[in-house]
C-alpha cells in the first residue's frame, strides 16, 4: 500500500468518527429491545421509533395524534431560540467587550454576574411566568437570560487577553482608538467569542425545552411535555432525537456563518 | 503687487538637520510605595538620516527610552521633539519594530503590511500597487498570501519591517529585533536593514545588547549604563561600509564595547 493510498484510508476513517457512538448506541439498544428484558412502555423498539419519527416529520396532520407537527413545532422553537439567543448576543458581546478591557466596568458587574449566573435558569421560571405568562416571552426571556453568561464571560475573557503588543502596534501605525477596536480588538478576542457563542447557543436549546414545558401548544418542548402526559414515550425519545440533531445543525451553521464572514474566525489557530 | 522675493543665489550646503531631540529626559516607576528611576539627565539628538545604536546591558532602561520616543510611555520630566514639535502619543511618523511577534494571526502576510498603509490611502489599486513594492524590498513576494504562523521568525522580522517602512515614518525605532533570530538569520536580517536604509534613508534608533550588532550598524552607539540609566558615553563608529567583522578596526572597537561593558 503507497502511502498516499493510506493516509487516504485514514482520512475516511477518520471522517466516520463522529458517526461510531450514535452506530454503536442504536446497535445495543435494538439488541437490547430484541430481547424483550425491558418493557416497550420504558423503552420503545427503535423501529418503533422511527416510525413514529418518521409520522411525525412527514405524516399528515391531523391524520394521528403527532403525526405531521414537525414543521410548526420546529418553527416555534427556531423563532423563539434564536430570539433568546439574539438578545443574549446583542447585550453579551458589547458588554463583555468593554468590561474585558475596562477594569471600573468588569469591577462594576463582575460580582453582579457571578452572583446572578450561579441562580439555575429554572429558578427563573416562577417568577418569568409570573411577569411574562405562558408563551413565548417567557421562553425568549429564558433562553436570552441562560445564554447571556457565557457569551458575556468569554467575550470578556477575550478581550483581556488580547495581546497588548498588539494594540501598541496598531496605534504606532496611525489607528485610532475606535477603528482599533474593530480591527484589532475584535478580531484579537474572536477564539474566545466563537467559544461563548457557541456555548450560549446550546444552552439556549436547552432553556428553549425548560421554557416551553410550561403549557404552550406548540413547540419542540411542548410535544415532550405533552407526551408524556398522553404516555407516548416514542414521541418523548422523538423529540429528544429531534432536539439533539436540531441543536448540532445549529451549532454547525454558526460555525460556518462566522467563519463565512469573518477572516479571524476563518484562520483561526 | 509685492515684489517676489529675489531667488536665493547661494545654494544652502546640505546639512542633514535634527529629527529628534531629546530634553532632559527622566523616567520614575512607582513600585510599591518607592520610587525607581529608571532614566535620568537624557540628551542626545539624532540628525536625518542617522543609524544610532543605543547599547547597554539588559535592566539599564533602553527598551524604557525606545517606548518613550515611541510615545507608549510618557516621562516623567523632559521633552521628546520630532522636528521642534513635541511627541505626546504614538503615530506613524515614528514606527517600531519590536522584540516580540506583533504581526496580526488572522492577516496575511501582504494584507498585514497592508495594515497602516489603509488609513493613508484610500484607493486601493495603490495600496496594493505600495504593498507589492514592499513585498519585493524585504523578499517576500512568494510568501504574500501566508498567514504569520505559517513562516518562520526571521520572515516574520521582515513582514514587521516591510509595514512599517511603506508608512515612511520620519524615524523608525528598533527594539531588538533580532535577538530572537538565529545567528544567521540575524545577520541577514542586519544586511536587509542596512540596504533598505541606504534605499530609503530614514532615520533609524536600534536598541541592542549585542556588540557586533552595534558595530556593523550604527553610525553612532550612545552607551547606557544602569540605575538610573544614563547615556555614559558615545562612540563614533567611523567604518567604512559594508562592514566586515573579521577586519582588525571592526575588533578595535569590539573590544572598546567589550571594555566598556565590564565596568
Amino acid at each position: 500500500m503507497t502511502k498516499e493510498e493510506n493516509t487516504k484510508l485514514h482520512d475516511s476513517v477518520f471522517q466516520m468518527l463522529p458517526w461510531i457512538i450514535p452506530s454503536v448506541f442504536i446497535i445495543l439498544w435494538t439488541v437490547i429491545s430484541g430481547t424483550g428484558l425491558i418493557p416497550t412502555y420504558l423503552l420503545p423498539h427503535p423501529v418503533d421509533i422511527a416510525k413514529a419519527c418518521y409520522n411525525y416529520i412527514f405524516g399528515t396532520p391531523g391524520e394521528a395524534s403527532y403525526s405531521g407537527r414537525f414543521l410548526s413545532d420546529a418553527v416555534a422553537s427556531l423563532i423563539r431560540v434564536f430570539s433568546g439567543f439574539a438578545v443574549a448576543v446583542t447585550l453579551g458581546i458589547p458588554l463583555g467587550i468593554i468590561s474585558g478591557r475596562l477594569a471600573s466596568v468588569q469591577k462594576l458587574m463582575s460580582s453582579t454576574i457571578n452572583g446572578l449566573r450561579s441562580v439555575p435558569g429554572i429558578s427563573w421560571l416562577p417568577l418569568a411566568m409570573i411577569w411574562f405568562g405562558i408563551g413565548i416571552k417567557t421562553t425568549i426571556f429564558l433562553v436570552a437570560l441562560a445564554a447571556f453568561f457565557p457569551i458575556y464571560l468569554n467575550a470578556a475573557a477575550g478581550a483581556r487577553q488580547v495581546n497588548p503588543l498588539l494594540l501598541q502596534a496598531g496605534a504606532m501605525m496611525g489607528v485610532k482608538r475606535l477603528k482599533g477596536t474593530f480591527a484589532i480588538l475584535l478580531p484579537g478576542a474572536m477564539p474566545h467569542m466563537l467559544t461563548g457563542l457557541r456555548l450560549g447557543l446550546g444552552i439556549s436549546w436547552a432553556y428553549l425545552v425548560l421554557g416551553e414545558l410550561t403549557g404552550v401548544p406548540n413547540g419542540l418542548g411542548a410535544i415532550i411535555m405533552d407526551a408524556r402526559m398522553l404516555g407516548r414515550i416514542d414521541i418523548i425519545v422523538v423529540g429528544i432525537i429531534i432536539i439533539a440533531v436540531m441543536g448540532r445543525i445549529s451549532d454547525h451553521l454558526l460555525k460556518t456563518s462566522m467563519k463565512f464572514c469573518f477572516k479571524s474566525a476563518r484562520r483561526m489557530p | 503687487m509685492k515684489p517676489k522675493l529675489a531667488p536665493v543665489s547661494k545654494i544652502k550646503p546640505e546639512t542633514p538637520k535634527t529629527t529628534l531631540r531629546i530634553k532632559n529626559l527622566r523616567k520614575v516607576f512607582r513600585t510599591n510605595g518607592s520610587f525607581l528611576t529608571v532614566l535620568d539627565e537624557i540628551n542626545f539628538s539624532v540628525k536625518s538620516g542617522e543609524m544610532i545604536c543605543i547599547f547597554g546591558r539588559s535592566g539599564c532602561g533602553k527598551s524604557t527610552l525606545l517606548k518613550i520616543l515611541a510615545g507608549f510611555l510618557s516621562p516623567s520630566s523632559g521633552t521628546v521633539l520630532l522636528n521642534g514639535s513635541p511627541v505626546t502619543g504614538p503615530g506613524p511618523d515614528r514606527c517600531v519594530v519590536f522584540q516580540e511577534d506583533t504581526l496580526f494571526p488572522w492577516l496575511t502576510v501582504k494584507e498585514n503590511i497592508a495594515f497602516g498603509l489603509r488609513g493613508q490611502i484610500r484607493e486601493k489599486n495603490a495600496i496594493w500597487e505600495e504593498v507589492e513594492h514592499f513585498l519585493s524590498l524585504v523578499g517576500l513576494s512568494e510568501f504574500r498570501d501566508y498567514l504569520p504562523r505559517e513562516i518562520s521568525g526571521g520572515m516574520r522580522q521582515r513582514v514587521a519591517l516591510a509595514r512599517v517602512l511603506i508608512l515612511k515614518p520620519k524615524v523608525l525605532l528598533m527594539d531588538e529585533p533580532f535577538a530572537s533570530l538565529d545567528a544567521q538569520t540575524r545577520e541577514e536580517m542586519q544586511n536587509l536593514l542596512l540596504s533598505l536604509w541606504e534605499k530609503l534613508s530614514h532615520t533609524v534608533l536600534f536598541v541592542t545588547h549585542d556588540v557586533n550588532e552595534a558595530i556593523t550598524l550604527a553610525d553612532r552607539i550612545l552607551l547606557m549604563q544602569k540605575s538610573p540609566g544614563r547615556i555614559r558615553d558615545e562612540i563614533r563608529v567611523d567604518l567604512p561600509r559594508p562592514r566586515k567583522r573579521g577586519k582588525s578596526e571592526f575588533l578595535f572597537f569590539s573590544n572598546k564595547l567589550y571594555e566598556e561593558l565590564q565596568d
